[in-house]
């Protein structure tokens, strides 16, 4: 166990933990896009699905493990980000990408503003779950017991503002995955550098495409309500 | 042969001292000849600064040839100037338009210190391969060179790593003024051979323990170290030296 915690204070440790945790995350993204995307499948699949996966137990398990995950990426990121500022106490006074002399950069706006992307989420995670998870309960009309999920999800993106906010979370996220999921496989060692950096790519849009696509065809009015 | 001169402005950062305030300061350089290097060049406004009595500019270069890694200026914003593969002694002023403006900085990481004008400190490099960079080998005669049999393509890749000239630029360019580059070309060139395989675990804790002490910063993984690299050491070396650091971190010790 002090070996564990001695490798991950070390720079090449933190970030292992950072690429670790930062994978395991993206994995719940995509279970939860999928997720998402059941909504089209109707109120009763959708509220379902839902009541499925809340009243198993090991939700729990999951909640916390997802509460530590996120917990770890963010310390680890301001961590990493503060000592690697203090790398260079003085900046130049003319700095240019070296994307210009050999394709071999891939530094991209994406890459340069994780932290950006990345603090973000504090602001956006407890306002997402403050709305849907902890959102009025409305109990379905076929099942009591059964939360009209739907329901909520139909009023909130019924909503312009509330649709932007989420479409634009959504795009930060992507722009996050962009770079993390090439970066993240990196600092575990894997070696492909051309194949993770499409990869990481297809992966952001499609995530990010698979998440705004259910309130913008809601506020569309392509969903029953 | 009709010699066109060229005139340039160069913009360099001069520094008296270690603690010293710092600043870009304008040289005019007329009448100099576009098959002269940047060095050529610097050498050249340094003659002009000696004979009016100033103190010439301070920077590092040995061979002039590109292959020992004295040189290392960050020209224009970008380590080693403009073209890839090329270490700042073999960028030349045909490269430039007459009337241009150069501007010329140190490399910039805490762990390199600037002892004066664009002259750093890079022995922190050195006491990481003091750390560990190395081979240990008995006293004795040495000994027969095709005793341990090496496949050519492990000895071409380990070649591969081992062309680093420890110049820095990837620590310059970094924004994170990471070392890991260099690290990585070390313990790969190292550990390819079977001769390094014996001290693998120890040599990357201790390589690594020394990077950090020194206070290099962390990889953000986007590569601009291998864009700048004179000798263009692929960052493949760094993610092998991820692997190589997790292996030893989970390898149960005696």
């Amino acid at each position: 166990m002090s070996s564990l915690v001695r490798s991950f204070s070390s720079s090449l440790g933190r970030k292992l933990l950072m690429g670790a945790s930062g994978l395991l995350l993206l994995a719940f993204l995509v279970v939860h896009v999928a997720g998402n995307l059941v909504l089209f499948a109707g109120r009763d699949a959708f509220n379902g699905y839902s009541y499925h996966l809340v009243s198993n137990p090991l939700i729990y398990v999951a909640e916390l493990a997802l509460l530590v995950l996120f917990t770890a990426h963010l310390v680890a990121g301001i961590v990493v980000t503060a000592r690697n500022r203090a790398a260079r106490r003085h900046r130049y006074a003319v700095k240019h990408w070296a994307r210009g002399k050999s394709s071999k950069s891939h530094k991209s706006v994406a890459s340069s503003t994780m932290i950006v992307s990345g603090v973000f989420m504090i602001a956006f995670v407890p306002l997402h779950l403050w709305t849907f998870k902890w959102g009025p309960n409305y109990p379905s009309s076929a099942d009591p017991a059964v939360r009209d999920l739907y329901r909520l999800v139909i009023e909130e993106f019924r909503r312009p503002l509330e649709v932007a906010w989420y479409v634009g979370a959504m795009l930060v996220i992507g722009f996050h995955l962009w770079h993390g999921f090439a970066s993240g496989c990196e600092s575990l060692g894997v070696d492909d550098r051309d194949w993770l950096r499409r990869t990481g790519q297809v992966l952001a849009v499609a995530i990010t495409g698979g998440f705004v696509i259910v309130p913008i065809a809601i506020w569309l009015g392509w969903v029953p309500a | 042969m009709s010699e066109a001169t060229m005139t340039l402005t160069l913009r360099v950062w001069r520094q008296a001292g270690p603690d010293a305030p710092g600043r870009l300061v304008d040289y005019c350089a007329r009448g100099v000849s576009p098959h002269m290097s940047l060095l050529e060049l610097l050498d050249v406004v340094n003659e002009d600064l000696t004979a009016k009595g100033e103190e010439p500019i301070a920077f590092d270069s040995d061979c002039r040839e590109g292959i020992c890694g004295s040189c290392g200026l960050v020209v224009d914003g970008v380590p080693h100037g403009p073209q890839a593969a090329t270490t700042t002694c073999q960028v030349f002023l045909r490269h430039y338009r007459d009337g241009n403006v150069i501007t010329i900085e140190p490399w910039r990481a805490r762990a390199f210190p600037i002892i004066k004008d664009l002259v750093v400190d890079r022995s922190a490099l050195d006491r990481i391969i003091a750390a560990g960079g190395y081979v240990s080998v008995d006293t004795g005669s040495a000994p027969e060179a095709n005793a341990i049999p090496v496949p050519k393509d492990e000895a071409e890749r380990a070649m591969d790593s081992a062309a680093c000239i420890g110049c820095g630029a990837c620590v310059a360019a970094c924004k994170n003024a990471s070392a890991v580059l260099f690290v990585g070309a070390k313990i790969e060139h190292l550990t390819r051979l079977p001769q390094g395989l014996p001290e693998r675990e120890r040599r990357v804790l201790a390589m690594v323990t020394q990077m950090d002490a020194e206070g290099f910063g962390s990889c953000s993984n986007e590569g601009e170290c291998e864009a700048v690299c004179p000798k263009e050491i692929s960052v493949t070396n760094i993610q092998r030296l991820n692997r190589e650091y997790a292996r030893a971190r989970l390898k149960p010790r005696r």
